[in-house]
């Protein structure tokens, strides 16, 4: 046998022995979980079973309202989120590739992103009523913070030399941006929309919930007026399986386009 | 030296440029919108005069023992809560990579649990009060702390830990003058991160089930359709949120004076 057919073996039992060491801890954590509710530790009045959630988990997948409310709020996520990329990108790679106007703004961008986005929610129930919209532009508000930071860091921290060189050589504008300034701020870039996919998240469920936009954070409230706490936990669990997902999927795009960068290369090294 | 005093001064001058073109633009965004807002009906945006009175009435000094200050004690208690436990649970697991690894799936799930969704099932388990916003906020801040812990903890260079292993040090002295210092300066980026999430939490908090604090100012003024008070209450959290970045940031770089002389040395 050879070494590389040996070292794969012993790799593939190694991952196997992992998969298990995981298997078995989150086994334990449910089985923690499930002990402290039935012993009367944490009331069963505000939490639920694990075995009670999965078994409230099928009727509610078959009602019509988890649909609607699952829709809902990724629609306001991606959409909130979406349009925060569009004014934070441009706006960031602008203020940043000047050192005039990256000092100008520091500060009040500093000051405005203090701002707890949920602090707007009566603001924005005056204005919008319980919406969508209402969702929306608080998502806006703030997950454009991120971004535009991370995209006016991201050109500040162009090599002075590559720059001397793009000069030197007198690239056009458009070269400049998209073969020095973007590839530069990129993975900076991607920091902030991996920031911001999670507040955008949080905030659709913020504005659901306190605001009353339709989605799974009203749904949470519903199930809670309605006494049913299994229910209620079941659009918890959705909430946080929903970040799950957003993280893991930004991560694998963020590897798959930053292929290139350093920073990737020595993670997949590593 | 004349040339160099000429230089000095060049430079002196283009600091201080530099710091007026900071101090501009906040100055002339709040001019604008003073003067853009003096003649406005609108209910929803009224004159920055008429929020200013307002902050006056309410903020200075009359709601500050009664909203301000239980809003801050909340946070410090579930950000030292947050802080303690994501330290001390972050070194354990840091040095037992196995039991980290097992525990992976659990924390990432954990963590993604939005805290504003533990809201109704916080004031079903806690009750109105401050033990369910302190048990929330600590809940929302741990995450960064704890995760952040880990990752310095495994990042420290081998050498330095088998060099501390080789003049037997004491686990102890191991402990907190080898290994929380080298990952000091992860732990504090994490808890920055914290920070701002807090702010966040301490605020929905108190706009459920609560009768005191800054979020329950801010919606009580609304439902009472007093505009210009939430308008002041919204200001009052920019100050707010923007002087305790100021104070962490001093924090940071009090704690982390050491490192960065070491990484300006490095530089060279």
């Amino acid at each position: 046998m050879t070494a590389a057919g040996l070292q794969r073996r012993s790799g593939a039992r190694s991952s196997r022995a992992r998969i298990a060491n995981r298997a078995a801890a989150t086994l334990l954590a449910l089985a923690l979980w499930q002990i402290a509710v039935v012993s009367g530790v944490v009331s069963a009045a505000a939490v639920a079973t694990p075995t009670d959630i999965v078994r409230a988990a099928g009727s509610v997948v078959a009602s019509s309202a988890f649909g609607a409310a699952l829709l809902e709020t990724i629609a306001s996520w991606a959409l909130g989120l979406l349009v925060s990329l569009l004014i934070a990108i441009p706006i960031g790679l602008a203020l940043g590739s000047s050192d005039l106007a990256y000092r100008m703004s520091r500060f009040t961008i500093d000051f405005l992103r203090t701002i707890p986005p949920v602090a707007l929610i009566p603001l924005m129930l005056l204005l919008y009523g319980a919406t969508p919209k209402m969702a929306f532009v608080l998502i806006v508000f703030g997950s454009t913070w991120p971004v535009l930071l991370q995209a006016m860091y991201g050109v500040h921290q162009v090599d002075p030399a590559a720059r001397d060189v793009a000069r030197a050589y007198r690239l056009r504008r458009r070269d400049r941006i998209r073969s020095l300034i973007l590839p530069s701020a990129a993975p900076f870039i991607a920091t902030g929309i991996r920031l911001a996919a999670t507040i955008s998240l949080l905030l659709a469920i913020g504005a659901e919930l306190l605001g009353g936009a339709p989605g799974i954070g009203a749904a949470i409230t519903l199930q809670e007026q309605n006494g049913d706490i299994p229910q209620m936990w079941v659009y918890v669990v959705l909430s946080a399986a929903l970040g799950v997902i957003v993280n893991l999927a930004l991560i694998g795009l963020e590897r798959r386009i930053l292929t290139w960068h350093p920073a990737q290369r020595s993670m997949v090294a590593a | 030296m004349a040339p160099s005093a000429a230089f000095h001064g060049r430079r002196l001058n283009r600091r201080v440029l530099m710091a007026l073109a900071e101090v501009a633009v906040p100055v002339i965004a709040i001019a604008l919108w003073w003067v853009l807002s003096a003649t406005s009906t609108s209910l929803y945006f009224p004159p920055l005069s008429k929020i200013m009175t307002s902050f006056r009435n309410i903020w200075l000094f009359s709601h500050v023992g009664s909203d301000v200050v239980p809003s801050l004690e909340n946070l410090a208690a579930g950000f030292a809560i947050a802080t303690t436990a994501g330290i001390v649970l972050g070194m354990a697991l840091g040095l037992l990579p196995i039991l980290s690894d097992a525990l992976a799936p659990a924390v990432e799930f954990l963590r993604a649990v939005p805290g504003v969704a533990l809201l109704p099932a916080a004031l079903l388990l806690l009750g109105i009060g401050p033990g369910m916003k302190i048990s929330l906020i600590a809940y929302g801040t741990v995450w960064p702390i704890l995760l952040n812990t880990i990752d310095g903890v495994r990042g420290i260079d081998p050498v330095v830990v088998e060099v501390a292993s080789s003049y037997r040090m004491r686990r102890r002295d191991r402990l907190v003058r080898i290994i929380l210092p080298a990952a000091s300066p992860q732990i504090v980026a994490g808890m920055r991160t914290a920070l701002s999430i807090g702010i966040t939490v301490i605020i929905f908090s108190e706009m459920i089930g609560s009768t005191n604090g800054i979020g329950f100012q801010i919606l009580s003024a609304e439902r009472s359709f007093d505009v210009p008070g939430m308008w002041a209450g919204i200001v009052l959290l920019g100050i707010l949120g923007y002087l305790l970045n100021l104070a962490f940031r001093g924090f940071e770089s009090y704690v982390l004076r050491w490192h960065r002389g070491m990484r300006q040395l490095a530089r060279g």
